[in-house]
Protein backbone atom coordinates (compact mmCIF):
# COMPACT_ATOMS: atom_id res chain seq x y z
CA UNK A 1 0.00 0.00 0.00
CA UNK A 2 2.73 2.44 1.09
CA UNK A 3 5.29 3.64 -1.64
CA UNK A 4 8.98 4.59 -0.16
CA UNK A 5 10.43 7.27 -2.00
CA UNK A 6 14.08 7.80 -2.60
CA UNK A 7 15.91 10.21 -4.53
CA UNK A 8 19.70 11.58 -4.81
CA UNK A 9 18.64 14.77 -5.47
CA UNK A 10 17.24 15.84 -2.39
CA UNK A 11 19.52 14.79 0.76
CA UNK A 12 19.90 11.57 2.42
CA UNK A 13 17.80 11.16 5.65
CA UNK A 14 19.63 11.98 8.31
CA UNK A 15 17.90 9.96 10.69
CA UNK A 16 15.53 7.21 10.64
CA UNK A 17 12.84 8.23 8.48
CA UNK A 18 11.94 7.93 4.57
CA UNK A 19 12.78 11.45 2.63
CA UNK A 20 9.07 10.76 1.47
CA UNK A 21 6.56 8.17 1.09
CA UNK A 22 3.18 7.68 -0.77
CA UNK A 23 -0.21 6.24 0.08
CA UNK A 24 -3.53 6.30 -1.93
CA UNK A 25 -2.36 9.41 -3.71
CA UNK A 26 -0.99 11.41 -1.02
CA UNK A 27 2.62 12.38 -0.74
CA UNK A 28 3.67 12.90 2.94
CA UNK A 29 7.22 14.58 2.57
CA UNK A 30 10.08 14.73 5.79
CA UNK A 31 10.85 17.37 6.63
CA UNK A 32 13.16 19.25 4.38
CA UNK A 33 16.01 21.17 6.01
CA UNK A 34 18.82 22.86 3.69
CA UNK A 35 20.92 20.34 3.50
CA UNK A 36 23.04 20.38 -0.25
CA UNK A 37 22.55 16.90 -1.51
CA UNK A 38 25.76 17.46 -3.21
CA UNK A 39 28.04 18.72 -0.16
CA UNK A 40 25.66 16.79 3.28
CA UNK A 41 25.70 20.50 4.64
CA UNK A 42 23.84 23.05 5.10
CA UNK A 43 23.81 25.82 2.76
CA UNK A 44 25.84 28.78 3.00
CA UNK A 45 24.20 31.98 3.73
CA UNK A 46 21.01 33.18 5.46
CA UNK A 47 17.64 32.25 5.93
CA UNK A 48 16.65 33.51 2.01
CA UNK A 49 19.24 31.10 0.72
CA UNK A 50 18.24 28.24 3.26
CA UNK A 51 14.96 28.32 2.42
CA UNK A 52 15.66 28.28 -1.41
CA UNK A 53 17.78 24.95 -0.62
CA UNK A 54 14.74 23.61 1.16
CA UNK A 55 12.42 24.21 -1.60
CA UNK A 56 14.87 22.63 -3.92
CA UNK A 57 15.19 19.46 -2.09
CA UNK A 58 11.35 19.53 -1.87
CA UNK A 59 11.20 20.15 -5.84
CA UNK A 60 13.49 17.19 -6.15
CA UNK A 61 11.11 14.51 -3.71
CA UNK A 62 7.82 15.77 -5.92
CA UNK A 63 9.70 15.62 -9.06
CA UNK A 64 10.67 12.09 -7.98
CA UNK A 65 7.34 10.94 -6.43
CA UNK A 66 5.64 12.47 -10.16
CA UNK A 67 4.03 15.35 -8.18
CA UNK A 68 4.70 18.98 -8.71
CA UNK A 69 4.18 22.25 -6.47
CA UNK A 70 0.77 21.86 -7.56
CA UNK A 71 -0.21 19.15 -5.79
CA UNK A 72 0.79 20.21 -2.66
CA UNK A 73 -2.27 21.50 0.10
CA UNK A 74 -0.20 21.80 3.76
CA UNK A 75 2.82 23.02 4.26
CA UNK A 76 4.21 23.15 8.03
CA UNK A 77 7.18 25.62 8.64
CA UNK A 78 9.27 25.22 11.34
CA UNK A 79 11.76 28.31 11.97
CA UNK A 80 14.24 28.97 15.00
CA UNK A 81 13.10 32.51 14.82
CA UNK A 82 9.86 34.47 14.17
CA UNK A 83 12.21 36.92 12.86
CA UNK A 84 13.27 35.43 9.75
CA UNK A 85 9.17 35.00 9.08
CA UNK A 86 9.15 37.43 6.67
CA UNK A 87 11.88 35.97 4.32
CA UNK A 88 11.43 33.21 4.65
CA UNK A 89 7.34 33.99 3.17
CA UNK A 90 9.10 35.76 0.59
CA UNK A 91 11.28 32.66 -0.74
CA UNK A 92 8.69 30.50 -0.22
CA UNK A 93 5.76 32.20 -1.77
CA UNK A 94 8.23 32.48 -4.94
CA UNK A 95 7.27 28.59 -5.69
CA UNK A 96 3.40 29.08 -4.76
CA UNK A 97 2.18 31.81 -6.56
CA UNK A 98 -1.40 30.46 -6.79
CA UNK A 99 -3.80 28.08 -5.13
CA UNK A 100 -1.04 28.69 -2.08
CA UNK A 101 -0.99 25.38 0.12
CA UNK A 102 -2.58 25.98 3.34
CA UNK A 103 0.38 26.55 6.26
CA UNK A 104 1.03 26.77 9.66
CA UNK A 105 4.23 28.15 10.75
CA UNK A 106 6.08 28.62 13.98
CA UNK A 107 9.39 28.88 16.12
CA UNK A 108 10.82 25.97 17.47
CA UNK A 109 13.61 26.08 20.01
CA UNK A 110 16.33 24.07 17.82
CA UNK A 111 16.13 22.37 14.17
CA UNK A 112 18.52 19.32 13.21
CA UNK A 113 22.01 20.51 12.21
CA UNK A 114 21.50 23.76 13.67
CA UNK A 115 19.29 24.77 10.67
CA UNK A 116 17.34 27.88 10.23
CA UNK A 117 14.17 26.14 8.59
CA UNK A 118 12.51 23.12 7.95
CA UNK A 119 9.26 22.43 6.03
CA UNK A 120 7.28 19.78 6.03
CA UNK A 121 4.92 19.04 3.03
CA UNK A 122 1.54 17.13 1.92
CA UNK A 123 0.78 16.81 -1.73
CA UNK A 124 -2.45 15.05 -3.21
CA UNK A 125 -3.37 14.04 -6.72
CA UNK B 1 18.33 15.88 -43.70
CA UNK B 2 18.87 13.48 -41.14
CA UNK B 3 19.77 15.77 -38.82
CA UNK B 4 16.13 17.68 -39.32
CA UNK B 5 14.24 13.99 -39.12
CA UNK B 6 16.03 13.33 -35.90
CA UNK B 7 15.12 16.62 -34.33
CA UNK B 8 11.57 15.92 -35.51
CA UNK B 9 11.21 12.48 -34.30
CA UNK B 10 12.72 14.02 -31.01
CA UNK B 11 10.05 16.74 -30.93
CA UNK B 12 7.18 14.22 -31.86
CA UNK B 13 8.80 11.96 -28.74
CA UNK B 14 9.25 15.26 -25.87
CA UNK B 15 5.74 16.38 -27.05
CA UNK B 16 4.62 13.23 -26.29
CA UNK B 17 5.89 12.62 -23.24
CA UNK B 18 4.72 16.09 -21.85
CA UNK B 19 1.32 14.86 -22.41
CA UNK B 20 2.00 11.84 -19.96
CA UNK B 21 2.26 14.38 -17.04
CA UNK B 22 -0.74 14.29 -14.61
CA UNK B 23 -2.97 17.30 -14.74
CA UNK B 24 -2.66 18.17 -11.33
CA UNK B 25 -5.42 17.54 -8.74
CA UNK B 26 -8.35 20.60 -8.47
CA UNK B 27 -7.37 22.48 -5.33
CA UNK B 28 -9.92 24.49 -4.02
CA UNK B 29 -9.16 27.88 -2.10
CA UNK B 30 -11.53 28.67 1.05
CA UNK B 31 -10.83 32.09 2.33
CA UNK B 32 -13.54 34.05 4.30
CA UNK B 33 -11.18 38.13 3.14
CA UNK B 34 -9.92 39.32 0.06
CA UNK B 35 -6.41 40.97 0.66
CA UNK B 36 -4.28 38.13 0.93
CA UNK B 37 -1.20 40.22 -0.11
CA UNK B 38 2.04 39.61 1.55
CA UNK B 39 0.32 35.70 2.92
CA UNK B 40 1.53 33.40 0.94
CA UNK B 41 -1.06 30.96 2.18
CA UNK B 42 -4.10 29.13 1.74
CA UNK B 43 -6.69 29.74 4.87
CA UNK B 44 -8.12 26.21 3.90
CA UNK B 45 -7.37 24.27 1.01
CA UNK B 46 -9.81 21.34 0.03
CA UNK B 47 -8.98 18.24 -2.18
CA UNK B 48 -11.42 15.29 -2.51
CA UNK B 49 -13.12 14.85 0.27
CA UNK B 50 -10.31 16.61 2.86
CA UNK B 51 -9.76 20.01 3.91
CA UNK B 52 -6.53 20.98 5.02
CA UNK B 53 -7.35 24.24 7.31
CA UNK B 54 -4.31 26.47 8.05
CA UNK B 55 -2.81 27.38 11.54
CA UNK B 56 -4.86 29.96 12.70
CA UNK B 57 -4.34 32.65 15.37
CA UNK B 58 -6.16 34.93 17.71
CA UNK B 59 -7.43 37.77 14.91
CA UNK B 60 -10.93 38.89 14.63
CA UNK B 61 -11.46 38.70 11.04
CA UNK B 62 -14.44 41.71 11.49
CA UNK B 63 -11.42 44.28 12.60
CA UNK B 64 -7.89 42.11 11.67
CA UNK B 65 -6.32 42.70 15.09
CA UNK B 66 -5.90 40.50 18.02
CA UNK B 67 -8.77 39.93 20.38
CA UNK B 68 -7.89 41.24 24.06
CA UNK B 69 -7.36 38.73 26.59
CA UNK B 70 -5.27 35.47 27.33
CA UNK B 71 -4.96 32.26 26.41
CA UNK B 72 -8.72 31.58 27.27
CA UNK B 73 -9.85 34.12 25.02
CA UNK B 74 -7.12 33.71 22.33
CA UNK B 75 -8.12 29.60 21.95
CA UNK B 76 -11.91 30.78 21.56
CA UNK B 77 -11.50 32.89 18.83
CA UNK B 78 -9.34 30.27 17.12
CA UNK B 79 -11.77 27.95 17.24
CA UNK B 80 -14.01 30.39 16.00
CA UNK B 81 -12.19 31.00 13.05
CA UNK B 82 -11.40 27.36 12.56
CA UNK B 83 -15.53 27.44 12.73
CA UNK B 84 -15.88 29.92 10.46
CA UNK B 85 -13.55 28.32 7.55
CA UNK B 86 -15.21 24.95 7.70
CA UNK B 87 -18.55 26.56 7.59
CA UNK B 88 -17.46 27.80 3.96
CA UNK B 89 -15.96 24.97 3.33
CA UNK B 90 -19.10 23.16 4.11
CA UNK B 91 -17.89 21.38 6.66
CA UNK B 92 -19.09 21.26 10.82
CA UNK B 93 -16.56 20.69 14.00
CA UNK B 94 -17.78 17.09 13.91
CA UNK B 95 -15.99 16.35 10.28
CA UNK B 96 -12.37 17.69 11.88
CA UNK B 97 -10.42 13.95 12.29
CA UNK B 98 -6.54 15.75 13.40
CA UNK B 99 -5.72 18.94 15.08
CA UNK B 100 -2.03 20.57 15.62
CA UNK B 101 -2.41 22.60 18.98
CA UNK B 102 0.85 24.97 19.16
CA UNK B 103 0.92 27.12 22.35
CA UNK B 104 3.80 30.00 23.36
CA UNK B 105 4.11 28.72 26.96
CA UNK B 106 3.24 24.77 28.00
CA UNK B 107 1.48 26.34 31.11
CA UNK B 108 -1.72 27.42 28.65
CA UNK B 109 -2.42 23.86 28.17
CA UNK B 110 -5.31 23.61 30.84
CA UNK B 111 -6.99 27.01 30.18
CA UNK B 112 -6.70 25.92 26.60
CA UNK B 113 -8.09 22.44 26.87
CA UNK B 114 -11.15 23.91 28.68
CA UNK B 115 -12.11 26.12 25.76
CA UNK B 116 -11.24 23.38 23.01
CA UNK B 117 -13.45 21.49 25.08
CA UNK B 118 -16.14 23.29 24.60
CA UNK B 119 -16.38 23.20 20.56
CA UNK B 120 -15.34 19.65 20.41
CA UNK B 121 -17.99 18.16 22.78
CA UNK B 122 -18.42 14.52 21.22
CA UNK B 123 -15.85 12.46 19.78
CA UNK B 124 -12.94 14.94 19.79
CA UNK B 125 -9.97 14.97 16.82
CA UNK B 126 -7.07 13.11 17.20
CA UNK B 127 -4.38 16.05 18.39
CA UNK B 128 -0.78 16.64 19.35
CA UNK B 129 0.11 19.77 21.52
CA UNK B 130 2.74 21.05 22.05
CA UNK B 131 4.84 24.68 23.39
CA UNK B 132 6.63 26.01 20.99
CA UNK B 133 9.51 28.90 21.07
CA UNK B 134 7.25 31.33 19.17
CA UNK B 135 4.35 32.03 17.15
CA UNK B 136 3.51 34.61 14.62
CA UNK B 137 2.62 37.99 16.02
CA UNK B 138 3.05 37.23 19.20
CA UNK B 139 0.20 34.74 19.45
CA UNK B 140 -0.53 32.67 22.81
CA UNK B 141 -1.86 29.85 20.74
CA UNK B 142 -1.91 28.55 17.04
CA UNK B 143 -4.14 25.58 15.59
CA UNK B 144 -4.32 23.97 12.51
CA UNK B 145 -6.72 20.93 11.66
CA UNK B 146 -7.97 18.47 8.76
CA UNK B 147 -11.31 17.74 8.70
CA UNK B 148 -12.74 14.80 5.97
CA UNK B 149 -16.52 14.00 5.26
Amino acid sequence: MKKIIKTGKAPAAVGPYSQAVEANGTLYIAGQIPVDPSTGKIVDGGIIEQTQQVMKNIAAILEEAGYSFENVVKSTCLLTDMANFADMNGVYGSYYPENQPARAAFAVKGLPLGAMIEIETIAVK
Amino acid sequence: MKKVLYLIFFIIVAGSCKEKVPSPVQKEVISLDGNRAGRPYSPAIRVDNTLYISGQIAIDPATGEFVEGGIEEQTRQVLVNISALLDKAGYSLSDVVKCNVLMADIEYYSPMNSVYSEFFTVDPPARKAFAVKDLPMGALVEIDAIAIK
